[in-house]
């Protein structure tokens, strides 16, 4: 199963990633994630007083607006908002800050393949550095199905033109619990949801669930990798009087 | 998974956690009311939290999550610097850099009727407290403490207001008093007010003093208070 890759990399192995926040200094959050080459940058609006027409008043809205490197704005780009919208209003805690806005505005710098998933975290990244109340992180993959029947994990711009099919996967982060007897129950119920999955191509149905088993493997060291690289900036002093 | 049953929570505090920590559960907690502060959410029996920050407990029953973010959450007490947007016939609509716009009531001001109703123009800066701040309403705010008195409550003339972190605020507010403010206030005369929403009003008899304080405070929001002070003192030597 050993497969040739651009830079020696295994079927299973993926790009270095790194995420940084607090890039932009006028933005409420922002974050600037990169996967490889392909760079993603998100800005993070809000929460800002009032919904938009047809939204539920109760709860928290969410507006994506997602600016391609080049061209103008298509049915792609209104693709990738509405993914990453309701991607985003999973996680998010709706209930937090009822009928208000909160704008995510992303802008891809570079696209080097996978850039869904490298979008996701910029977007997750940027709300947490804007301190939007989250139930937990989305961790993102892409997975290809080569005509060989080969799976191969984050793939770059080349060898997606050259595979026969693509799943992106969107998982819950893997979270760090005081749950001692009930934390077999309380990782299975996080870690068996998936919040989204998109598929573009012809793949068969066994080697969806296999993209899906080896995204799911990748979950944790992508959070701990998340996590490391979205530690608070600044040394916070003790505050007695708060 | 190696943390003891009954004091697991101490494994978190004081640590950098994320969202979707499970930080306490509540049924090995029985017979004890624990108050949770920002930061935190229940979720039936475990309290898990939303925002990133350093997860702190305060004897005997407090925890909350400190984060620094340039948007404020109002909470009920806070002393605060607003803007005002709007004035009707009942309110003055304030901006306090909150998910809503904030209401200050046309007589919540000392010795406040019907007949003497203050002026305010669009633009005015105002010391605020903060008395009511529900999630799903408006906050409502007051120019007076809450004993009724009007003690340093209303608007700030002159003087320069930047904006900056709620971190900055807390750490400019804390007590003893914060590095920096000391330092700066042995050399310098000046006038401070701090908005706990991220807002700081610095007023002094000459804009030399004002831009030099401002830029001073900006600069050492990420030090410890070692390195303030003696960054402060840098300053000061190369002022005079």
């Amino acid at each position: 199963m050993d497969v040739e890759r651009e830079g020696g990399r295994g079927a299973n192995q993926l790009r270095p990633m790194d995420c940084t926040r607090s890039v932009l200094s006028r933005a409420h959050g922002s974050a600037s994630c990169s996967n490889g080459e392909t760079r993603v940058l998100a800005a993070v609006y809000g929460p800002k007083a009032g919904t938009k027409k047809n939204e539920n008043p109760e709860k928290a809205c969410i507006e994506v607006i997602w600016k391609p490197k080049t061209g103008q704005i298509g049915k792609q780009e209104k693709e990738f908002e509405m993914i990453l919208k309701r991607t985003l209003q999973n996680i998010c805690l709706l209930t937090a800050h009822p009928n208000t806005t909160t704008s995510i505005i992303v802008q891809v710098a570079h696209d080097d393949g996978s850039l869904l998933p490298c979008a996701i975290h910029a977007a997750c990244a940027a709300l947490v550095d804007a301190g939007i109340p989250l139930k937990y992180f989305a961790v993102a993959i892409c997975c290809s199905f080569s005509e060989s029947g080969h799976i191969l994990l984050d793939p770059n711009k080349l060898e997606e033109q050259k595979m026969k099919a693509l799943v992106y996967l969107a998982f819950p982060s893997s979270v760090r619990s005081v749950l001692t007897e009930g934390s077999e129950n309380g990782e299975e119920s996080a870690e068996n949801g998936i919040i989204t999955s998109l598929t573009h191509g012809v793949m068969p149905v066994d080697s969806y669930f296999q993209c899906l088993e080896q995204g799911r493997a990748a979950v944790t060291p992508l959070t701990n990798i998340l996590k490391k690289k979205l530690q608070s900036p600044s040394p916070i002093n003790q505050s007695a009087a708060a | 998974m190696e943390s003891k049953p009954s004091v697991s929570p101490s494994s978190f505090v004081d640590q950098q956690v994320f969202p979707g920590d499970v930080v306490l559960d509540l049924s090995k907690m029985t017979n004890q009311t624990i108050k949770l502060g920002g930061g935190l959410h229940q979720d039936g029996d475990f309290i898990s939290v939303i925002k990133a920050g350093k997860l702190r407990f305060s004897k005997p029953n407090k925890y909350w999550v400190e984060s620094s973010h340039k948007r404020y959450v109002p909470s009920v007490g806070d002393n605060v610097l607003g803007i005002v947007v709007d004035a009707r016939a009942d309110n003055f609509f304030v901006d306090i850099k909150g998910p809503m716009l904030a209401v200050l009531p046309v007589l919540a001001f000392e010795g406040g009727t019907r007949r003497n109703i203050p002026k305010f123009e669009m633009g005015t800066l105002l010391y605020l407290r903060v008395v009511k701040a529900n999630p799903d309403m408006n906050p409502e705010l007051s120019c007076m403490d809450a004993t009724g008195k009007a003690g340093e409550y209303g608007p700030l003339k002159d003087g320069f207001m930047f904006e900056s972190s709620t971190g900055l605020s807390r750490m400019l507010l804390s007590s003893p008093t914060c590095p920096v403010l000391e330092t700066l206030g042995k050399k310098l005369a000046f006038e401070i007010a701090v908005g706990l929403n991220g807002r700081v009003w610095v007023n002094a008899t000459s804009p030399s003093i004002v831009i030099f304080v401002a830029n001073t405070i900006m600069l050492t929001e990420s030090l410890s208070p070692v390195q303030q002070k003696i960054k402060v003192e840098n300053m000061l030597q190369r002022l005079q």
